[in-house]
């Protein structure tokens, strides 16, 4: 078996018992038998066991989420469908997704802790995606593409995990915060008040 | 690590001794007894902080801290929590009561904020060593919370300029953008310098005019209100 198919294949059986035993409880030995392999292989592909196979887990969950995202807004043609479109489509992947909700419920504790150094790296990924889209708008003078870039990332991390005030699952609602909220700054007058 | 309780913003249903104890007024024991356990949580943390430990650093016995907190450590953390939100909020009111226009109340508000939070003994020791009581607070509903009870707090305070939802609304953007920071540093971007806040406040929220939702009558549009940049008048609502 190729070696990216092994991982690939205690990642998914480790993350079938976190879905059914939480973070803190599953074992090496739980993942070694949901994957059919021994203890020795999953020790070969995660030497640091335990701790290493779930924080594994957990970022190749949080991958999976934005590589969704990702499909969801990458064919989108300007700025304001970009936010908008993965505004309501991240949310609802984080109200639908099963796991994390039970996680969240039960052990906040261990996950958040992983979550936050995950989201640091991400501010990163999502103001590098919105950078194109950045340059074909043109930003008001004196703002550099990389400030209004890592602003925007850093706001849809936030609304994503706390949409506040705001109903996301409402499209009306997402436009409005899009325009009100991410934009003004960015966009100049045309755009805002453009319908 | 399960048994640090530390509510930021407390629960409302009472499931442990601590929340469930009659609210106490802050009487001058308790807030001695808090600022003690907090001393004790800057050096060491809350899981290793025992009772005697906050008992020495108050210059008192333990069965004063016990007949001051029957709840013992949970008890006493609310107080530590309650007692440094109170003094956050009446810093910062302190400095938004006395801002002149709605570019400053938000920029002296963040300010103050950032520089209250990253200089807070307690909380930066948490963050670095016990990330797991503190994280969990500020993220997904419980930072829905946090964003509440801070946007119900500040929006006041930009009423003078603002009617009351858009008071609330922008005291939210304000809130979020400091929790931002504080869970996720950004490269030269520190909102302990109030340049750098202002700039923040002027190129993403007040360019030079500020938006609205408008009524119901139209949803998702928004209209522009003319507001020159250090005005003192509150706007009059009229759409350009």
């Amino acid at each position: 078996m190729v070696e990216t198919d092994t991982r690939q294949r205690i990642l998914e059986a480790t993350y079938a018992c976190v879905a059914r035993w939480g973070l803190s409880k599953t074992t090496v030995e739980d993942a070694a038998r949901q994957a059919g392999l021994s203890r020795a292989t999953v020790y070969r592909y995660f030497p640091g066991g335990r701790d290493e196979l779930v924080d594994a887990v957990v970022s190749w969950q949080y991958l999976r989420f934005f590589g969704r995202l990702y499909e969801e807004v990458h064919g989108a043609g300007s700025l304001e469908e970009v936010l908008e479109r993965g505004l309501i489509f991240a949310r609802r992947q984080v109200l639908e997704h099963e796991v994390l909700q039970k996680v969240l419920q039960t052990e906040p504790d261990v996950l958040l802790p992983k979550l936050t150094v995950e989201s640091n790296r991400t501010v990163g990924l999502i103001s590098g995606f919105l950078v194109p889209y950045l340059h074909e708008h043109g930003l008001p003078d004196g703002l550099e593409v990389h400030e209004a870039a890592d602003f925007l990332a850093r706001m849809i991390l936030s609304y994503i995990s706390a949409p506040g005030r705001w109903d996301l699952t409402d499209p009306a609602e997402v436009r409005t915060l899009v325009r009100v909220e991410l934009l003004p700054g960015i966009m100049g007058d045309t755009q805002v008040v453009d319908r | 690590m399960g048994t640090a309780r530390l509510e930021l913003v407390r629960d409302e249903t009472p499931d442990s001794a601590a929340s469930s104890e009659p609210e106490a007024a802050a009487t001058p024991q308790r807030v001695r007894l808090a600022d003690a356990a907090l001393r004790c949580v800057a050096r060491q943390g809350i899981a290793k902080t025992t009772l005697d430990d906050v008992a020495r650093a108050a210059g008192c016995s333990r069965a004063t801290v016990y007949r001051v907190f029957p709840g013992g450590k949970d008890g006493l953390m609310c107080a530590v929590v309650d007692t440094e939100v109170a003094r956050f909020f009446s810093a910062l009111a302190l400095r938004m009561g006395a801002a002149s226009d709605l570019e400053d109340v938000l920029v002296v508000g963040m300010t103050e904020a950032a520089l209250r939070i990253t200089e807070h003994p307690g909380l930066s020791f948490l963050l670095d060593h016990e990330p797991e009581v503190i994280l969990p607070h500020l993220a997904f509903g419980h930072m829905d919370s946090v964003l509440d009870v801070s946007s119900t707090f500040t929006a006041p305070f930009l009423g003078r300029w603002l009617d009351h939802d858009e008071a609330k609304r922008v005291a939210e953007w304000a809130a979020r953008i400091v929790l931002s920071h504080l869970l996720c540093p950004a490269d030269g971007v520190d909102l302990t310098d109030e340049g750098r806040v202002r700039r923040l406040v002027r190129t993403f929220m007040l360019p030079d005019h500020t938006v609205r939702p408008t009524d119901s009558t139209e949803p998702g549009g928004v209209e522009r209100i003319d507001r020159p940049p250090r005005s003192t008048q509150p706007p009059k609502g009229e759409a350009s």
